[in-house]
């Protein structure tokens, strides 16, 4: 009888620890059990934004429960932990950058393992662009962001915007005077500058990660842009650019929907256009944009397949991007998302809908990690030390080849 | 049937009195948070201000006598201003306030204020004008600084290019002169062109094109003129001497130096000036008092500081070990540390921080190898300018 109880004692106990897992702060990928499945979802959202993705993908419940965890340094995170069972999540909720980096590690699923590829047609092309990588998808694309040209409409009238850069470098010239300024943006930095590269044809850094910083268009966009700089504060970082705007300084802008809210707090009657086009190409401004998504980490996909692939049936529901887009000011990713009128009559999103047409996402191949950096400081040489635009960009250049060499 | 006929009367009556409900409502509701206060002033009561503070002591206006009373055009004898209807105390003055009310507490609603001298006010605050209320309008202050010769100077101002004029008749709004010498008036924030001018109209600047923001105008004899929304009259901060040691291996050290966050740089391009040799050792530069953030590099700015925040309008010295670790200090340190013979930045990669836990199943090769090298080639590279 006593054998029988310390028998029956130690597969409680063993069964116990295989539920409870030895992970603190990951999931538990080692054990599947046939009850309720836990699908773990690392993010770093803000709070309204994880609430209303929590909210609907509790609708799965209670087969599946979707637990949701906000995670400090989540890419360093995913970078020691991402493989390890015991401590990875099965999915996480970030922007698409940061794939080339996991995929290489063979830390990621393809998303085309659990959801069918026609399903993709539906999402607006840039967005899977984003999220692919050597022709692979791993992002389920949720919502995206890119930069925006606002204008406070005390000073700028909406038939005063400039649909063009020489109209824009014309209005500039005609209103920077006595402490306003027409236009500013933070033109030497990376994220910033790259929108103007791109108008012209050149790039920071190319899809097989190879830099571009000497490409022929990308010194001509470095040349034609000087002149723009020259009518804009030398210091041009964030806190200069956001401040001279919100508090009445300066006309116009290039910023993130995360200045939207503040200008409007701040009593701007804020207008928002299209990016102005590059009279010498023809195109438009096209900053780089963000996608933000679902991954899924390799450890989970195969214990918990078909719970992964109801969680991501859930998230291309219509009303996961409304949802989001609502909570976090950007753009669904989903193309019928628009025919919800709340989503078409806000001109916030419907402006970053427009710019997506144009707007390149974010290389996501590890190289452009070593990129950011030298491209500012090529752009700090160009904009701020007036140094000559093709030495600087052809020193910049063997200066990213360099590191990626290294890298490789 | 009497009770029938009283019967009635008193539910005519109720009704009647739902239906007043909402008008007295809506006659004592401000507008969006403000309130109007109206003023009939004494025949000998000119250029009429208004002065308004909440209880906590927060001001309606930045400075006496306070927000200008406006003549409204369908009232005649009656002035208006709207104010914050959390600011209600207030005083009117008059006569560039050289008379003045006592302060009077006014209830969170429109109100109207009869003034029969500066001792006897009457408060309503039912209406005493006709008419609708004037629409509440945002003003901007637009300050003048004109030839001696110039005497009653005005301001004309309107919307282009629809024309729409701020006042009614040519030479505009009398400007009042304060007592810095400058002349001020107010316009609605819709104008964006002006024209100063003086001898009822006989001299003029040339039409000035401006944003909606508070602006000082300086004319000159010839009647050109010039602009800044800064304001000239602020008190200057007197330039300042920033003392500096740098690493030795810091090649010709410069200083960049700004004022955050305005971003109103102290020189005009990247690294900044160059530090010249002081006394004992100490690198030094003057650089304007106002400056309130600053990076000393070296090596064509190839090495640098992180931001340095000072305070402003105080000599400096800075002791720079490398470009992590910079001491700033208000009085020269009695004792300063060795410059150190600092290995450059470059040479400096950061190593991550280990993850809380490790685990035992040890990671693909490939992870570590990812990572490494990402961490050391973010740390090879380094900033030209502050991130």
């Amino acid at each position: 009888m006593k054998r029988l109880i310390a028998g029956f004692l130690s597969v409680c106990v063993a069964v116990s620890l295989l539920m409870t897992g030895c992970s603190s702060g990951g999931t538990d990928n080692t054990a599947q059990t046939d009850g309720p499945v836990t699908i773990t979802i690392w993010h770093d959202k803000e709070d309204e934004v994880a609430q209303a993705l929590q909210t609907e993908l509790d609708t799965l419940a209670p087969d599946i429960v979707v637990k949701l965890e906000k995670k400090d340094g989540l890419t360093d995170s995913l970078k020691m932990v991402g493989n390890d069972p015991n401590s990875a999540p099965d999915m996480y909720f970030f922007a698409h950058d940061k794939i080339g980096v996991y995929a290489e590690m063979g830390i990621l699923a393809p998303i085309t393992d659990f959801v069918d590829k026609s399903t993709l047609n539906q999402y607006i092309p840039m967005t899977i662009e984003a999220a692919t990588y050597k022709g692979e998808v791993y992002q389920l694309p949720i919502y995206f962001e890119t930069l925006l040209y606002m204008y406070n409409r005390r000073y700028m009238s909406d038939d005063e915007v400039p649909s063009t850069t020489e109209e824009l470098y014309k209005y500039m010239q005609e209103n920077t005077k006595g402490g306003h300024y027409g236009f500013v943006e933070q033109h030497s930095t990376a994220y910033y500058a790259a929108g103007w590269l791109h108008a012209f044809g050149g790039y920071i850094l190319n899809e097989n990660g190879k830099p571009g910083l000497d490409d022929e268009n990308t010194i001509k966009a470095l040349e034609y842009h000087k002149k723009f700089v020259e009518l804009m504060p030398t210091e041009g970082e964030y806190s200069t650019v956001n401040t001279l705007f919100r508090e009445g300084k300066a006309h116009s802008t290039i910023g993130g929907p995360w200045l939207v809210p503040t200008a409007r707090e701040s009593g701007i009657d804020l207008g928002i256009a299209p990016m102005p086009t590059v009279d010498e190409t023809g195109n438009k401004i096209a900053p780089y944009s963000g996608v933000q998504g679902i991954h899924v980490l390799k450890v989970a996909a195969e214990r918990k397949h078909d719970a992964i692939a109801k969680v991501l049936q859930v998230l291309t529901n219509d009303s996961v991007g409304i949802a989001m887009a609502k909570a976090s000011g950007c753009a669904p990713a989903k193309q019928s998302c628009y025919d919800d009128p709340v989503i078409s009559g806000d001109d916030m999103v419907m402006a970053m809908y427009d710019t997506a047409q144009d707007a390149v996402p974010m290389p996501n191949v590890p190289e452009m990690d070593v990129m950011w950096t030298v491209t500012e400081n090529l752009l700090v040489d160009v904009n701020m030390s007036g140094k000559d635009v093709r030495s600087s960009a052809q020193a910049a250049q063997q200066q990213a080849e360099s590191l990626i060499k290294q890298m490789q | 049937m009497s009770r029938v006929k009283h019967l009635f009367a008193v539910v005519l009556a109720a009704l009647m009195l739902c239906l007043l409900m909402p008008v007295a409502a809506f006659a004592e509701e401000a507008s969006d948070g403000k309130m109007i206060v109206y003023a009939k002033l004494p025949s000998d009561w000119s250029d009429p201000h208004l002065w308004a503070w909440a209880d906590d002591g927060t001001n309606a206006f930045d400075a006496w006598p306070g927000g200008e009373m406006e003549a409204d055009s369908n009232n005649d004898g009656w002035y208006y201003c709207w104010i914050p209807e959390t600011t209600n105390n207030i005083i009117i003055s008059a006569n560039d306030a050289a008379v003045q009310t006592s302060d009077y507490k006014l209830e969170s609603k429109n109100a109207w204020v009869t003034v029969t001298d500066a001792e006897n006010v009457e408060i309503s605050y039912d209406a005493q004008t006709t008419g609708d209320l004037p629409e509440y309008v945002e003003k901007f202050k637009i300050h003048a600084q004109v030839p001696d010769d110039w005497q009653d100077v005005c301001l004309w101002a309107w919307s282009a290019p629809d024309g729409k004029n701020a006042f009614e008749a040519w030479p505009g709004k009398t400007m009042s002169k304060g007592e810095d010498g400058w002349y001020t008036a107010s316009a609605p924030v819709w104008v964006n062109s002006i024209i100063v001018n003086g001898n009822s109209g006989d001299v003029q600047t040339e039409d000035i094109s401006i944003d909606a923001a508070e602006v000082w105008v300086t004319v000159s004899e010839d009647g050109t003129s010039d602009f800044t929304y800064n304001d000239p009259n602020a008190p200057v901060a007197e330039d300042i001497t920033v003392h500096v040691k740098a690493p030795a291996d810091w090649s010709e050290p410069h200083l960049w130096a700004w004022s955050a966050p305005d971003g109103t740089n102290a020189f005009s391009s990247w690294p900044g000036e160059a530090l010249q040799e002081g006394e004992d050792g100490w690198l030094t530069l003057s650089v304007p008092g106002w400056v309130n953030s600053i990076i000393v590099n070296g090596s064509d700015g190839s090495v640098q500081t992180s931001d340095l925040s000072v305070e402003t309008g105080k000599d400096l010295w800075i002791v720079v070990s490398d470009a992590e670790n910079a001491e700033v200090t208000y009085e020269a340190p009695a004792e300063t540390v060795e410059t150190a013979e600092a290995p450059a930045a470059e040479s400096e990669p950061t190593v991550a921080a280990e993850p809380a836990e490790t685990k035992s199943n040890a990671m693909p090769i490939v992870i570590v190898v990812v990572v490494v090298i990402a961490v050391v080639a973010g740390g090879v590279v380094i900033s030209k300018k502050k991130k």
